[in-house]
């Protein structure tokens, strides 16, 4: 088996080199078929691993180029639409499977009929998943031959569990997606879970790979391997895993609301319209609660990066990468004006929501301030004229902005506030009628008040303190905002036992622009996550494999924000041609069946059909919950 | 069909205001260190290539050489065809081993109508390696003629100056070298006798009666500052920033080599 | 803070709102504007020193982002805010009106444009990063310093030995005036008597952001190599900082960084954190 890898690779060597002298036509597609061979190279090598490369005769080349556009870049445009797919793929079994799981525990259909639309969407992506990952291993065997062989000589014994988990993930999800209904409930329901474990091992050995690049370890000096399990279990694995885990979860989310968005753009009847409202709003409120402890795995992976090697923590916040941060709080806080604006949208189906909305400007006025604190770049772009006014490179007033205990008190104060719209949405049709009504509201103001003060508090107090203690802050005020949506959940929740309401939520009542809120949202969360990408695989500057594999090739500079802020955005655009044709193909699973026009026989049939299948049962208009 | 297209076109438009909002930001591309790693199988063309950066660049070559000038107030002689010439200007000798030799030993041949003042360039202060001077022959034979030499052309002086750049290395980081060391060390005597002939240079002889040490710092840390008469401006100044004089020079060495200067 | 234009923009808004109130109720999308132009009008004026342009544009683009989100999240008010839009456009009684804004527009820009030429030509402005990633490590009077390990071999004196400790730091406070403060200032301000030529100006160290937020090893980075030692996103050929290596002895430097930290009062950072 091997020996024929071998000799592909080498009858492959041929047809590239010959085609870097001329690349004519006919060559190209010599070139194409040769990218098909390439896939069967993968699987040998992703089977038998290491021998298949250690063939030292052959004097490979460090890399090879492609006409027109530079390798680097369709290895990233390539890497990143991967993992957007993949990070969908996962995401959705795992709050599909909580969705069935509420739907069983209540008995309400509407549960087991969302949870299957969301599951609907897994089989399409599936496929595109794999095929974009063949094409990146395969991209990776062309384009950067000698840091592939470098890391199919650390990780081959890897590669072996992958596939199977691989093979075992698609068994599972198609028995998860085909079985739905067939099965018991509780048959089912394992399956999901298993679904969830397989899908979150693959995830959790490719992480090893990428991680591995950023904080090598288990190597020697000479970069061989002296301990596979140190080189999987890096300084950023763990971090990056659970990063990730949430990440994934938000971004499925998101795409999920997207989807949702687009079905009631599309919507016919009423019904259909309450369905996909209901859907999108579902798939944001899981985006939103995923995003929330987001930026404390991210603070938990900073610190590693720090600890394995100081000079790549500075490349990461304090050099050229620290514009992107700003870049970065652009998104987040459009990330939370968004989820506000669609959650202020959403109090227009509700009667009743009118009596908070004097309240919205109050909210915005925080979250415009909060998102303004969180912009502030440390380092200030500014003519030297301005600088000479300010008296240096800082600004005295902005200086106290731009530093961590400002951001980390903005960002605090900007989860508070989408929790509080979150809470007056819920409240909107409710009129409390338990005896100490009054009572538990000022109790819950109360709680809104001190934690409010008490994160100011430290967040001031940070200035005064050094730094050792200023970034133990962080964890006080983290807890405190948790305390306050804790008991203030609790609180309501008894508050509105047996409440009255002044109507019911109507589903499907929402402007379209709610919507677009939707689709603004999915898209931000996709451009941060290929921005985040980009700085995570950025950091390493000129190496591959951070000191221990130089990148000599063409691209081994590190491209300005700009430029990488182009790529990221074809890369989201594409991303999103992809999940329209996810859509449109998830779509052809309601169609009405083909029919030979002139039959008018089978016409009366078709129609029959028609009523059948038109409207899935069980996906009435869910009311007020 | 409507909505979609509605859908797509915001997608664009969103993508395309984050784009705008990465290219607001500075823009600062990083380059990669630069290796200086002259490869064992270069092309003639990468070896000429190489050897124009290393003429115009560390090799300091153009601070006294000129590229295609004629006329007689030149200081050096002119490169502009030296390809054609460097076969005939001594009888019996290749030009490879013309061109080699005028840089390792640069004294051993002088043109006609010339001073001997150019320092041998394999040796420190600039220090080409034996591929360095390699490429470099091979530039200059393509200034009017066919370069011929490869990155396996074996030059007698090769391998030679290996320990004496070592030591003079180790020298520079040692510092505590008296100013007369140090006038020879950085290539004064290159240009500035001590006897009063002038060179590229005027001589030094009494400096020390004519300037204050003040002044003397001033020549060596701005030469351009003041001239002496009929002595071109920019060349000290060009020569030292060439050869990395003020990056090296540590302060105590400056003020050694200052004191020497003001005794003489 | 300039609190006079401050508190005369807090006065006209309270103005026009009682006006309003009374005589002519304004919509939600003039107030907006109202809002939006009292916004700009703070950030230009109120602030001293004056913030940066480039700050200013990235504030109201949120605040604009902000407002437009604040007037479509009410469908009633966007309807009578686009529909005062449509009467404004159409109606012959705003015809005045609408050629003043016609012409306006197109005027501010080409005001904008005549301004912006008019004033003297500038360097365009730099994102010089203020502080560079160290390097892993550095060659120190023949020895290699590994910054990301390396701490102030003195600073455990100030546990175990005082007395020794506040020898060194007389010893630093010493070295400072003796070099530092010609240019950092007799109180670290970074406004010595040369600190008025240069362009990037000296570091503050009062400022929080300086060696409050530095480990040691990166101060002993930045005094041992000065500017010529920044990497170019730092432009070393625009900072004056000599390499202090050549001058002074590894103890002297350690010595003024404790120096550094005890006239401040703050603390270095621990190794290994992040910021």
């Amino acid at each position: 088996m091997y020996c024929v890898a071998v000799r592909w690779t080498r009858h492959y060597d041929e047809i590239v080199s010959e085609d870097d002298m001329s690349m004519t036509r006919p060559r190209r597609a010599t070139a194409w078929r040769a990218f098909t061979v390439g896939l069967l190279v993968v699987v040998a090598m992703a089977l038998f691993g290491e021998p298949a490369m250690a063939s030292p005769q052959e004097a490979d080349p460090e890399y090879r180029t492609l006409p027109f556009v530079s390798s680097r870049v369709v290895m990233w445009i390539i890497a990143e639409l991967h993992l957007m797919f993949a990070a969908f793929v996962l995401a959705v079994p795992m709050f599909a499977v909580i969705i069935e799981y509420i739907g069983y525990k209540t008995g309400d259909k509407r549960f087991d009929q969302l949870a299957y639309d969301f599951t609907k969407l897994l089989s399409v992506s599936f496929s595109f998943t794999a095929t974009l990952g063949a094409l990146l291993t395969f991209a990776l065997i062309v384009l950067y031959p000698a840091l592939t062989k470098y890391l199919v000589k650390i990780f081959s014994w890897t590669f072996l569990p992958y596939v199977l988990l691989f093979f075992f993930e698609a068994v599972f999800l198609y028995a998860y997606y085909y079985g739905w209904g067939k099965f018991s409930p509780r048959v089912h329901l394992f399956l999901g879970i298993m679904l969830n474990l397989v899908g979150t091992a693959i995830m959790f050995i490719a992480n090893a790979w990428l991680t591995f690049m950023n904080t090598p370890s288990g190597i020697d000096e000479m970069g061989n391997l002296t301990s596979l399990w140190d080189a999987i279990n890096n300084y950023i694995w763990m971090p990056i895993n659970i990063h990730r885990l949430i990440a994934n979860m938000a971004f499925g989310g998101a795409i999920g609301a997207a989807y949702g968005a687009y079905k009631f753009l599309g919507a016919k009847t009423l019904k259909e319209k309450a369905h996909y409202d209901w859907m999108g709003y579902i798939g944001i409120f899981i985006a939103i609660c995923a995003l929330l402890p987001l930026p404390f795995a991210g603070y938990w992976l900073g610190v590693e990066i720090y600890a394995y090697d100081q000079s790549l923590g500075i490349t990461l916040m304090g050099g050229t990468f620290s514009w992107l941060f700003i870049v970065q709080a652009v998104l987040i806080g459009n990330l939370f004006l968004a989820a506000n604006y669609y959650l202020w949208l959403s109090m227009g189906r509700i009667a009743g929501a009118e009596r908070y909305r004097h309240l919205i400007k109050y909210l915005l006025a925080v979250i415009t301030l909060c998102f303004i604190v969180w912009a502030t770049p440390h380092s200030l772009v500014a003519t030297v004229e301005e600088a000479r006014a300010m008296g240096g490179s800082h600004h005295p007033i902005l200086n106290v902005l731009g530093v961590m205990s400002a951001k980390n008190t903005a960002v605090n104060l900007l989860i508070l506030t989408t929790y509080v719209s979150f809470l007056l949405y819920r409240r909107a049709n409710k009129e409390a009628t338990v005896s100490w009504a009054k009572t538990g509201n000022l109790v819950q103001f109360g709680i809104f008040a001190v934690v409010v003060i008490f994160v100011v508090f430290l967040g001031v107090l940070g200035y005064f303190v050094d730094a050792q203690t200023r970034i133990g802050l962080s964890q006080p005020q983290v807890y405190s905002v948790l305390f306050a949506m804790v008991s203030v959940t609790v609180i309501d929740i008894f508050l509105f036992r047996g409440a009255n309401t002044r109507g019911s939520i109507e589903w499907g009542k929402i402007p379209a622009r709610a919507q677009y809120a939707l689709f603004f949202l999915a898209i931000t969360f996709a451009w941060l996550m290929g921005l985040m990408g980009y700085v995570r695989a950025g950091m390493r500057q000129h190496w591959h494999v951070y000191g221990v594999i130089r990148d000599t090739s063409v691209d081994a500079f590190t491209p300005t924000l700009g430029f990488a802020g182009m790529i990221v955005s074809i890369t989201v655009i594409i991303f999103f041609l992809f999940i329209a044709v996810v859509f449109y193909l998830t779509g052809l699973a309601g169609k009405k069946n083909y029919e030979a026009p002139e039959k008018s026989g089978r016409r009366r049939f078709r129609r029959a059909k028609k009523a059948n299948t038109q409207v899935p049962a069980g996906s009435a208009a869910p009311d007020a919950s | 069909m409507k909505h979609a297209l509605s859908i797509f076109a915001f997608t664009i438009l969103v993508s395309a205001f984050y784009w705008y909002v990465s290219l607001w930001v500075p823009q600062k591309r990083t380059e990669p260190p630069e290796d200086i790693a002259i490869g064992q199988n270069l092309s003639t063309e990468e070896m000429v290539a190489i050897g124009e950066e290393i003429v115009a660049g560390k090799g300091t070559c153009l601070t006294c050489h000129t590229m295609g000038e004629s006329g007689t107030g030149l200081r050096f002689p002119d490169l502009g065809n030296i390809g054609a010439l460097a076969g005939s200007r001594v009888e019996g000798q290749t030009d490879v081993y013309y061109l080699a030799a005028s840089m390792y030993d640069p004294n051993e041949y002088v043109v006609p109508g010339f001073v001997a003042g150019m320092p041998a360039v394999a040796r420190p202060p600039i220090a080409l390696t034996d591929d360095e001077i390699l490429t470099v022959i091979a530039y200059l034979q393509s200034l009017g003629g066919t370069p011929t030499v490869t990155m396996a052309t074996e030059l007698q002086w090769q391998g030679q100056n290996e320990g004496t750049a070592q030591a003079a290395a180790t020298v520079a980081a040692g510092a505590n070298r008296d100013g007369e060391t140090l006038f020879t060390a950085y290539l004064c005597n290159t240009c500035h006798t001590l006897d009063g002939t002038p060179l590229a240079g005027p001589s030094l002889q009494g400096v020390g009666e004519r300037l204050s040490q003040a002044e003397l710092y001033e020549s060596v840390l701005n030469p351009d500052a003041t001239v002496t008469e009929g002595f071109a401006p920019g060349v000290m100044g060009a020569l030292l920033t060439a050869t990395g004089f003020h990056e090296q020079v540590s302060a105590q060495e400056l003020q050694s080599l200052i004191e020497y200067l003001s005794g003489l | 803070m300039n609190l006079l234009p401050l508190l005369l923009i807090v006065a006209l808004l309270v103005a026009i709102r009682f006006a309003t109130v009374r005589w002519l109720p304004l919509n939600r999308l003039a107030w907006l504007a109202i809002w939006w132009v009292a916004i700009y009008a703070g950030l230009a004026t109120g602030i001293d020193p004056p913030l940066p342009s480039s700050i200013i544009v990235l504030f109201m683009a949120i605040v604009s982002l902000a407002l437009v989100a604040y007037l479509s999240a009410d469908s009633d008010e966007l309807t009578s805010a686009i529909k005062a839009v449509n009467t404004f456009i159409v109606e012959p009684r705003f015809r005045i009106g609408l050629i003043i804004v016609a012409v306006a527009v197109p005027a501010l820009t080409a005001f904008k444009v005549y301004s912006d030429l008019s004033s003297p030509p500038q360097p365009p402005s730099s994102g010089r990063t203020i502080h560079p990633p160290p390097p892993a490590s550095i060659n120190v009077s023949g020895q290699t310093v590994n910054l990301a390990t390396a701490t102030n071999p003195y600073r455990e004196l100030e546990h175990s030995d005082q007395a020794a400790f506040a020898e060194h730091v007389a010893n630093g406070r010493r070295i400072y005036f003796e070099n530092c403060f010609y240019c950092h200032g007799d109180n670290m301000q970074g406004a010595g008597m040369f600190a008025h030529g240069y362009d990037p100006i000296p570091a503050n160290f009062n400022d929080p952001t300086t060696i409050a937020m530095l480990q040691e090893s990166y101060l002993f980075w930045r005094i041992a190599k000065g500017a010529p030692g920044l990497p170019s996103e730092s432009t070393p050929w625009s900072s004056a900082m000599p390499a202090w290596e050549e001058f002074l002895t590894d103890e002297e430097m350690w010595d003024v960084i404790i120096f550094l930290y005890e006239f401040t009062g703050y603390e270095p950072r621990a190794q290994g954190m992040p910021h």
